[in-house]
């Protein structure tokens, strides 16, 4: 199928479909994409020709000598277009021998009637025609086409139409750049703020631009005018207005009309979009009373967008009806100046408003993921591992490699019931008395080879996306959990780093970097390594591995384990304590797992950590940190790496003014002291000061990156976190995607060292950078979905309980944040953060009577630096401090169009009565009798082969990168993305 | 529009052609019957125009004339409607008299100087339309002329330039390629011998990919030689025939 120009301008996303396969795309369609769409809709077309899946080409037609056609005198380009491809889909025809039947499909009447005949086994038809001969039973292209070509009447209908303008023309792209270089506008990025996306707007500055205007802070957009139809996201041109122009930011919490704005700051205007990012948007069709609301005009309709910092769009549709309780995906088309609200087409529906499918659907079209179950290509390149016909190592590769099998100890700690063991580690005494300590990693590159179907696909997705009931894989479950998983007792290929250490000093003296295979002996979870530790050995018998054995046997086999276990623990004692000294900083998450079954949520329990944890942790950052430091040697110019940049300082003012309230100071001049002033600042009695103050230092920071060595300058590689010159991310092939091209620089610079020639497979410096800024993007979703799944289950857990009888519902919650009119409140039961309300819609504001509890009363409200007091009129005054315990109600905030909202109460100013302690324990018990529940429960369950609904996956996004598999009760970790600001910038290194 | 798509994903070039590929060259010699020598060159849209005088005594103050090899004395210009904007183009602006400077080291290195003490040779070069690497037409012109007039040369001088996009060097840039502002690099051969009689390079670029476009402006040279061989064969032949008569 050969589409023409005006096809593949206006009629892409229908080319998109991935069952549409072997289109050739003429060079002379191409261009005219690009030169009247622009890059961005060009870039796509690239894309597409270059994903394989889609078996697409592009025929360079005017570069072929039989093919090109000049451009006859007073031919319209269009014609010309129209003809040239007509002409090279003819020859190329003939080229096939006549064997292979053409169609072009074009949207010109003419064109058909000239061509239509001309040549036989040519065939020129309509875009409506081919689908409707060749893919029937393909729906959504024909719903497709038909919302595109309604969106298009409606354009031309208006365009002719001449409206007022409702915003001001954008300028020509020349005026724009002109006025960037001599500075009179300013380029930035548009972030609408999302609890007032109708007025308020920021622009982020880019790069040099801020430097030369000299302004420090973002750039104010207020309202829809000045923002003149850019959209969140897209890169845009301000001109500032003069200083009497100028307005100050709202603080106040919600919808109320902001009282006090802050003191003004930099506002401007939008003049022009220099990108439009826009994407897949999910929205909701109005209900029927607002449908009829909206008046005459039934076929357009406005929608609204899931975001809150979309605007609504305008859809023609008349399947409106159809879709009313339906959460549908929608592409904004355009937006003239002569309209209100952007207008766009209908592409597909997810599922019903509410239902879990379509909530979860709805975040992943959100978050621009998509995950299709793998093809059948891509399973092809798999190995083979049945119980008919296992997996084997192969002779070849045993000779290639080092045998580890006979001589090293090797286990793996993970969680409880993980499948898929990334990483094992092994520590022996050598002869000369030195110690050997190995970090051993699936060796996923054996398997994944360099741009096969299946490495596309594992970039395209460059992560597991872990929500909070289910997992993403990026890799096929043969991979993850089967062959590439270090399981215990079989044989597996690996990558081992190996280093000697000095006996007691624990000095690196020596490193080794290879390719072997390994035994697993035991695997081991962290309960039980940690009791171990302890030198509790009970729970040997929870150890399948020991459980066979004799008495004898197993008694010198579990020596030899806890000397190893000893000995590592000692070893990462060793290599904690020289990063600390350097700065190492250990900021903690709430670590929060939740209880799940059949869809109900039973409890959201914030789980403690083991120290086996972080010696496990420690290992892999050592293996990371050496894998950095020797894949930079080897390639200055096209490794990759992360990075984490030291923070702003402004950012830490307020984790100072709120230390300053509880008497602590933070010094955050650098990493270190910051560091140490965190570990001083602790409350004796109470925890969670500490916890929080550690958790805004996680906010005020910025986020860890991949990035490509080429593209930066030496002193910029250092990790502020981890307080390490190098480091990059080796340890997790089976999960990222960035580990893999890891394992393959890595492999690449040991075949150096050896002489060997380097396979023409890595990346330059120009195409890694292209693949972090991928890979970052991916990750920065991960997070989104993940956390905005676990709302999503959170107010699925509050929702069917009545805030006023639950006695769940009420809970203990400590101040994190003073606004105008209200504080924000975290909640360390549930590890949720939400605003709570001092003045409610009537004008009311909070009073508290002796005893404690509260009402609501005439007054107002006075804000200061630590603390805020409600005055009603009859002179009772209640005041707030950071840092006050609270009783809080928590509720849920139904949406239609939206998600719901988590709603925090302030029932008292007394702390919550039921002692913290006590509930832990309860919750804790509560978990134990559970598991053993659900244990066997699942174990059924797997056995029917049922999907397994009770599987809650331990968040992995940890500074270990432990992955954690699918098991029965898996721990979400870490839900630092519940943290203190809504912008989830959260902290992973 | 964003910037111009040098080097599309397929591997064409703006123009059509692949990364180390020519465009075409035609190429004429004795074209003046007046000049000693003289050839005319189109490189793709490039069309230069060289004359060479000489050897002869030297013109002017005698005291430039060397003693122990004859002095080479190279003019370029450039005519007002070579370039896309008609510009009056005068003699000795800070172009063309660097031009003719890089052309007269090109082909001291390359004339037998030595052969003809205290004599001058004049090559005087004019570009009639100029799309990119007009170094190169008018050496390889210069070099066709200077064979016209039979003065003894150590090899021909074959001269390219190259470009580098995206990882890929260039052979041979158009005027689109020079203008997109990526670094460029000339050339001048002597193809036998494989020495390197001027190397030229604006822009900047990172020393690990400097061997990648140098082998290609190289080869790009090299095949310009065998264009060159072939028109200066056919041009012998011609003549012998004529002689012949």
């Amino acid at each position: 199928m050969i589409p023409d120009w005006k096809v593949v301008q206006d009629y892409f996303e229908i080319l998109e479909f991935p069952e549409l396969k072997g289109i050739i795309f003429m060079q002379t369609a191409c261009q005219a994409v690009q030169h009247q769409r622009g890059r961005r809709q060009y870039n796509k077309l690239r894309n597409l020709l270059k994903d394989a899946r889609h078996d697409c080409v592009l025929f360079a037609n005017e570069f072929q000598q039989s093919c090109y056609l000049p451009r006859e005198r007073g031919e319209s380009m269009e014609k010309w277009q129209s003809r040239s491809i007509y002409n090279a889909a003819t020859w190329y025809y003939h080229h096939c021998q006549d064997r292979m039947p053409i169609v072009m499909v074009t949207e010109d009447e003419e064109a058909i009637q000239q061509y239509g005949s001309e040549t036989e086994g040519v065939f020129v038809i309509s875009l409506k025609n081919y689908l409707d001969n060749f893919w029937p039973d393909l729906k959504a292209t024909h719903e497709l086409c038909e919302s595109i070509l309604q969106s298009r009447r409606e354009r031309e209908n208006e365009s002719q139409e001449s409206h007022g303008k409702e915003y001001p023309e954008h300028l020509p792209l020349e005026v724009l750049q002109a006025g960037i270089k001599s500075g009179r506008y300013i380029q930035g990025t548009l972030n609408v703020n999302k609890h007032r996306a109708q007025i308020e707007a920021f622009v982020r500055l880019q790069g040099a631009s801020s430097k030369d205007s000299g302004l420090v802070s973002d750039i104010l957009i207020h309202g829809m005018k000045a923002r003149n139809r850019s959209i969140h996201g897209d890169v845009v041109v301000v001109e500032l207005l003069p200083k009497n122009e100028w307005k100050g930011r709202t603080t106040a919490l919600g919808e109320n009309d902001g009282e006090s704005p802050s003191e003004p700051m930099p506002t401007g205007r939008v003049v022009g979009i220099l990108q439009k990012n826009w994407r897949d948007y999910v929205v909701t069709f109005p209900s029927k009373e607002e449908v009829q609301s909206q008046g005459k005009n039934a076929r357009k309709i406005l929608v609204t967008p899931w975001d809150y910092r979309i605007p609504k769009i305008r859809i023609s549709t008349q399947q409106a009806e159809a879709l009313q309780d339906f959460r549908v995906v929608v592409r904004i088309d355009s937006w003239e100046s002569t309209s209100m609200y952007p207008s766009g087409h209908f592409v597909r529906v997810l599922g019903r408003i509410g239902d879990l499918e379509g909530e979860i659907a709805t975040i992943l079209v959100e978050n621009s993921i998509s995950v299709v179950p793998f093809s059948e290509a891509q399973m092809c390149e798999m190995p083979v591992n049945t119980t008919k016909n296992p997996w084997k190592v192969s002779s070849e590769e045993e000779r290639e490699r080092k045998d580890l099998r006979k001589t090293h100890l090797v286990f793996s700690i993970d969680p409880r019931g993980c499948e898929d063991v990334d990483d094992t580690l092994s520590v022996r005494a050598l002869d000369n008395g030195n110690l050997e300590l190995g970090v051993h990693i699936a060796d996923v590159t054996h398997f994944v080879t360099s741009h096969s179907y299946i490495d596309i696909e594992a970039r395209t997705r460059a992560t597991t996306y872990y929500l909070a009931d289910r997992r993403y894989d990026m890799l096929p479950s043969i991979l993850s959990a089967d062959v590439c998983s270090l399981l215990g007792g079989v044989d597996r290929y690996a990558v081992s780093i190996m280093w000697e250490l000095d006996k007691t000093s624990y000095e690196i003296k020596k490193v080794w970097y290879g390719r072997t295979i390994i035994r697993s002996a035991y695997k081991l979870f962290y309960e039980a390594a940690q009791e171990l530790l302890d030198g509790n050995v009970d729970i040997v018998d929870d150890i399948p591995e020991f459980r066979d054995m004799d008495e004898k046997s197993r008694q010198a086999k579990l020596e030899e384990l806890l000397w190893a276990i000893g000995k590592l623990t000692d070893i990462a004692r060793h290599i904690r304590a020289k990063r600390d000294r350097c700065g190492a900083l250990g900021l903690e998450g709430v670590e929060v797992c939740i209880q799940l079954d059949e869809k109900n949520i039973h409890d959201l329990i914030p789980k403690q950590p083991l120290e086996v944890h972080e010696t496990v942790a420690e290992c892999m950052i050592l293996a990371n940190h050496w894998v950095a430091k020797k894949i930079y040697e080897s390639f200055p110019r096209q490794a990759l790496l992360r990075r984490h940049p030291p923070p702003h300082q402004e950012f830490f003012s307020e984790l100072r003014e709120c230390a300053k309230a509880k008497g602590f100071f933070i010094d955050t001049r650098s990493n270190k002291a910051l560091a140490d002033s965190l570990d001083n600042a602790n409350d004796p009695n109470d925890p969670i000061v500490n916890w929080l103050l550690r958790s805004m230092a996680t906010q005020a920071m910025s986020n860890a990156l991949y990035f490509s060595t080429g593209s930066c300058a030496e002193e910029e590689f250092h990790h502020y976190g981890l307080a390490l010159d190098k480091y990059t991310h080796f340890t997790s092939p089976i999960r990222r995607y960035s580990d893999i091209i890891v394992h393959r620089l890595l492999m690449a610079a040991i075949s150096k060292d050896k002489k060997m020639e380097i396979k023409e497979n890595l990346f330059s410096n120009k195409d890694l950078e292209e693949l972090c800024r991928h890979i970052n993007n991916r990750n920065r979703a991960a997070q989104h979905s993940q956390k905005q799944s676990t709302e999503l289950f959170q107010c699925m857990y509050f929702k069917d309980k009545d805030p006023e009888t639950e006695e769940r519902c009420i809970a203990d919650g400590v101040i994190y944040s003073i606004r105008t009119n209200g504080v924000l409140v975290f909640i360390p039961r549930f590890g949720i953060k939400g605003a709570a309300y001092l003045k409610n819609k009537d004008g009311l504001v909070i009073s508290c009577s002796p005893d404690g509890h509260s009402e609501w009363k005439p007054g107002s409200l006075q804000r200061f630096q630590n603390k805020i007091t409600s005055t009603t009129t009859g002179g009772e005054s209640v005041t707030f401090h950071l840092f006050d315990h609270v009783t809080v109600r928590i509720s849920v905030q139904a949406s239609r169009c939206h998600s719901d909202t988590i709603r925090l109460e302030i029932i008292s100013n007394k702390p919550y009565m039921m002692p913290d302690t006590e509930l832990f324990q309860q919750s804790s018990f509560l978990l134990k009798s559970d598991l053993v529940k659900e244990v066997t429960r699942s174990m059924e369950e797997a056995q029917l082969a049922q999907e397994v609904k009770v599987n809650v996956i331990k968040k992995d996004y940890q500074k270990y990168c432990q992955t954690k598999g699918r098991s029965l009760y898996t721990l979400l970790e870490e839900i630092r993305d519940l943290a203190l600001l809504d912008v989830s910038n959260s902290y992973g290194i | 529009m964003a910037g111009l798509e040098l080097l599309s994903d397929q591997g064409y070039r703006v123009d059509g052609r692949r990364a180390g590929e020519l465009r075409k060259i035609q190429a004429r010699m004795g074209v003046f019957a007046q000049a000693d020598g003289s050839a005319y060159i189109e490189q793709g849209n490039t069309k230069a125009l060289a004359v060479v005088y000489g050897p002869h005594e030297i013109r002017g103050s005698r005291a430039r004339a060397l003693p122990d090899r004859a002095l080479v004395n190279c003019q370029y210009s450039s005519a007002t409607f070579s370039t896309g904007e008609r510009k009056r183009r005068p003699h000795g602006d800070r172009k063309s008299c660097e031009m003719g400077l890089q052309l007269r080291q090109t082909f001291e290195a390359a004339v037998l100087t030595q052969l003809h003490p205290r004599s001058q040779i004049d090559i005087y070069v004019q570009v009639l339309q100029a799309d990119g690497g007009t170094y190169a037409a008018c050496v390889n012109a210069a070099t066709l002329a200077v064979l016209d007039a039979g003065i003894p040369m150590r090899d021909f001088v074959c001269a390219c330039s190259a470009g580098f996009v995206d990882g890929t060097a260039l052979a041979d840039l158009s005027h689109v390629e020079e203008a997109a502002g990526g670094p460029q690099l000339a050339l001048a051969l002597l193809p036998s011998s494989g020495q390197i009689a001027l190397l030229e390079m604006d822009a900047r670029l990172h020393e690990d990919q400097l061997e990648q476009v140098l082998e290609t402006a190289a080869q790009a040279a090299r095949d310009v030689h065998t264009l060159l061989d072939r028109v200066v064969r056919q041009h012998v032949q011609e003549a012998s025939i004529l002689l012949g008569d």
